[in-house]
């Protein structure tokens, strides 16, 4: 699915991911952890596409393609999805109008026909109630005036709208209750298949318990450090980084 | 530039307008055109010492030998009609009428409506024309405005009789034409009380050439009168369009104007309306998207002068290349005005360095209690929501097209006739597609 190897990349200058090595295959589901500031979220922006940052080393490759090659919205047509930590608000665009054009562009770049207004409201009800997203949210502008846990729904139901090949979860966690937790870990878990695969990334080992994850990678100063089943993010939980940072450092 | 200068160039740009034969007109308004060129003789072109025309210099204008034109056989117009328009349709080019291309659909001897020209109503309808024409829009301090007074063309006269509600809009088009060549429309509305009406003025070129502009719209709305204008600025790079509507609301009337500048090389919009009568509504709202080295500047004075008067303008631009904006809204609530709420918003995307828009919102309160507020921001293009649409699958233009159609939404979701409103936000889409080629 997707393979990345010595991954180096720089914000303003400054080296943020120091070569990582990371391979992804159909139907598992990877969680990547790490302390604050370690990388975690400027991986998931580089391989989503975000301009900011600037790929100095290293090949990603994403279903027999070079990844780092194409742009933002050529990723999200190849079947790459980036769940946003901070979902944007977009005034004036309405979620449904928005879905419709990506849903109609990512057909067009694959050589189908564009949906049928009638088989595109079809599709919008099977996901939003496969997700439990409410009706009304669907109709409002994009994220204007949504609650955290709205807007992280919003993203599993895209998500779901746009069938992806590769879900990466940007700390989908973060700011949500636990029965938003909850929610949004159902969904995800309702679009998991044999065919697409998820890099979870988060902080606590909390989102874990309802996303179950096949491996677990630490990730610390820009490389993963450590990897290992779902044992190791119980371990972090009950330990800290603190043990991960000494070994880093005595490896290093 | 010295002030004897601008005479010079202002008496050899008059010299073309002179010598016009208007005599099959009546004495009466023969009187009007007299009046205005006297008036036009003592007053100069404003210069950027002035502060209503700080950021717009006029002086381009009188290096042209803009001329009037006489009329002009054009055989095909279809590419600046509005698709699929359900309405009246009155097309003048150069100033003059043209019959071949116009089309009144209106039944006008069932009722008393008059859907006709100006020219046709100094004829026919005297009466109304003697004692209201030319006396709303003042020109004692305009050049503009006694430019087009004496020398005034042709355009719409649309009389309401009480109560009647015009179920068709009314699409006024003015079309240039020819190299150098001036037009100075003018319309003149009356709304009778309890009347309404929606009227669509576009403006646009016939070809590439330097064009002069303009133009002058009266408006009268009596009691609970309801009148609809939707200004839609499309002229070529090169022209320079000028243009002023006069409103005279009365007691409980509302006036909606809707003004969206695409393109033009300079264009100056002045608005001003005097709300004679109680609780009345204005509604004022602007759009303008402009590139290159276009100048854009819309002006307007909103007078409350009794007790009630409600007015919202919201103007908003999105300029990029070296394009300049000027927006300019002042708004008096005379000591009478009581109960007045006056709200006023500018808001601005620059999409280069070297864009500018100036910004001047401007409150005059005389009366205690009134609930005002005016505001003004300009930003840049929010990228983080560009890359979020790409993040989807939605191209780079498409993104930006979005969002420059939420931007703009808010303005031309204010188009109450949908097929008006369908063929503004075509000409956006048009002109950000110009933008970024």
């Amino acid at each position: 699915m997707i393979k990345i190897e010595n991954l180096h990349a720089n914000i303003n200058g400054k080296e943020i991911l120091k070569g990582i090595n990371l391979e992804v295959k159909a139907g598992e589901i990877h969680a990547i952890m790490g302390p604050n500031g370690s990388g975690k979220s400027t991986l998931a922006s580089v391989l989503a596409g975000k301009e900011d940052y600037e790929v100095t080393e290293g090949k990603v490759t994403f279903q027999d393609k070079d990844l780092i090659e194409l742009s933002a919205e050529d990723r999200a047509r190849e079947g790459l999805f980036l769940a946003f930590q901070y979902p944007v608000e977009i005034p004036g665009v309405s979620n449904i109008n928005f879905l419709k054009t990506a849903v109609n562009e990512i057909r067009e770049y694959r050589g189908e026909e564009p949906l049928s207004a009638k088989d595109f409201l079809a599709l919008v009800k099977e996901k939003q109630a496969l997700v439990e997203f409410d009706k009304k949210l669907a109709n409002r502008s994009v994220n204007e005036g949504f609650s955290g846990g709205e807007k992280k729904r919003n993203e599993v139901f895209q998500m779901a709208m746009l069938n992806p090949k590769l879900g990466l979860l940007d700390e989908t966690d973060s700011g949500l209750d636990i029965d938003a937790l909850r929610i949004v870990a159902n969904g995800v878990n309702k679009i998991k298949s044999n065919d697409n695969a998820f890099v979870v990334i988060t902080h606590y080992q909390r989102l874990l318990d309802y996303i179950v994850p096949d491996f677990v990678h630490v990730l610390y100063n820009g490389r993963i450090v450590k990897s290992g089943d779902k044992s190791l993010a119980l371990e972090l939980e009950e330990k800290g980084y603190d043990w991960i940072k000494e070994e880093a450092k005595t490896l290093a | 530039m010295s002030s004897t200068m601008i005479l010079e160039e202002k008496d050899k740009f008059l010299l073309n307008f002179e010598g016009q034969d208007f005599s099959f007109e009546a004495k009466s308004f023969l009187k009007k055109r007299e009046s205005a060129s006297q008036a036009l003789r003592k007053l100069n072109f404003p210069t950027t010492k002035e502060e209503e025309w700080k950021y717009t210099r006029v002086n381009g204008i009188l290096k042209h030998p803009f001329s009037p034109q006489t009329a002009v056989n054009v055989p095909d117009i279809k590419h600046t009609l509005i698709p699929n328009w359900d309405g009246n349709l009155m097309v003048f080019i150069n100033g003059f009428y043209s019959a071949k291309h116009s089309k009144i659909i209106t039944d006008l001897d069932e009722s008393d409506v008059v859907i006709s020209t100006i020219s046709e109503a100094k004829k026919k309808h005297t009466s109304i024309m003697d004692q209201l024409y030319g006396i709303v829009a003042g020109y004692k301090d305009s050049v503009f405005t006694a430019l087009n007074t004496a020398y005034a063309n042709d355009g719409l006269f649309l009389y309401l009789p009480k109560n009647t509600k015009l179920q068709e809009p009314i699409h006024v088009l003015f079309l240039s034409d020819g190299e150098d060549t001036s037009s100075q429309p003018r319309n003149f509305i009356l709304a009778e009380n309890g009347s309404k009406a929606t009227v669509t003025i576009s403006y646009q070129s016939l070809d590439d050439s330097p064009a002069f502009t303009n133009g002058v719209t009266e408006v009268i709305a009596k009691d609970n009168a309801n009148i609809s204008i939707n200004k839609i600025q499309l002229e070529n790079e090169s022209t320079f369009h000028v243009s002023k509507e006069e409103i005279v609301q009365h007691t409980g009337s509302q006036v909606n104007i809707n003004t969206i500048t695409l393109s033009g090389k300079l264009v100056r919009n002045d608005l001003n309306f005097k709300l004679d009568g109680k609780n009345t509504t204005s509604n004022l709202n602007g759009l303008y998207i402009t590139n290159d080295q276009q100048h854009v500047d819309n002006h307007s004075k909103v007078f409350h002068k009794k007790v009630g008067g409600v007015s919202n303008e919201l103007y908003k631009g999105i300029l990029s290349g070296k394009s300049t904006g000027v927006f300019n809204g002042k708004v008096f609530v005379e000591k009478e005005a009581q109960q007045t709420n006056a709200f006023q918003s500018n808001k601005n995307i620059l999409l280069s360095d070297d864009a500018t828009i100036n910004s001047k919102p401007e409150l005059e309160i005389y009366a205690d209690d009134v609930k005002c507020s005016h505001g003004s921001t300009t930003g840049q293009f929010d990228e983080e929501a560009v890359f979020y649409l790409r993040a989807r699958g939605i191209g780079e233009m498409s993104a930006r097209k979005l969002l420059v159609s939420a931007f703009a939404g808010e303005v031309t979701e204010k188009i109450d006739h949908e097929i008006t409103r369908e063929y503004v936000e075509q000409m956006i889409q048009r002109k950000f597609q110009d933008i970024n080629e």
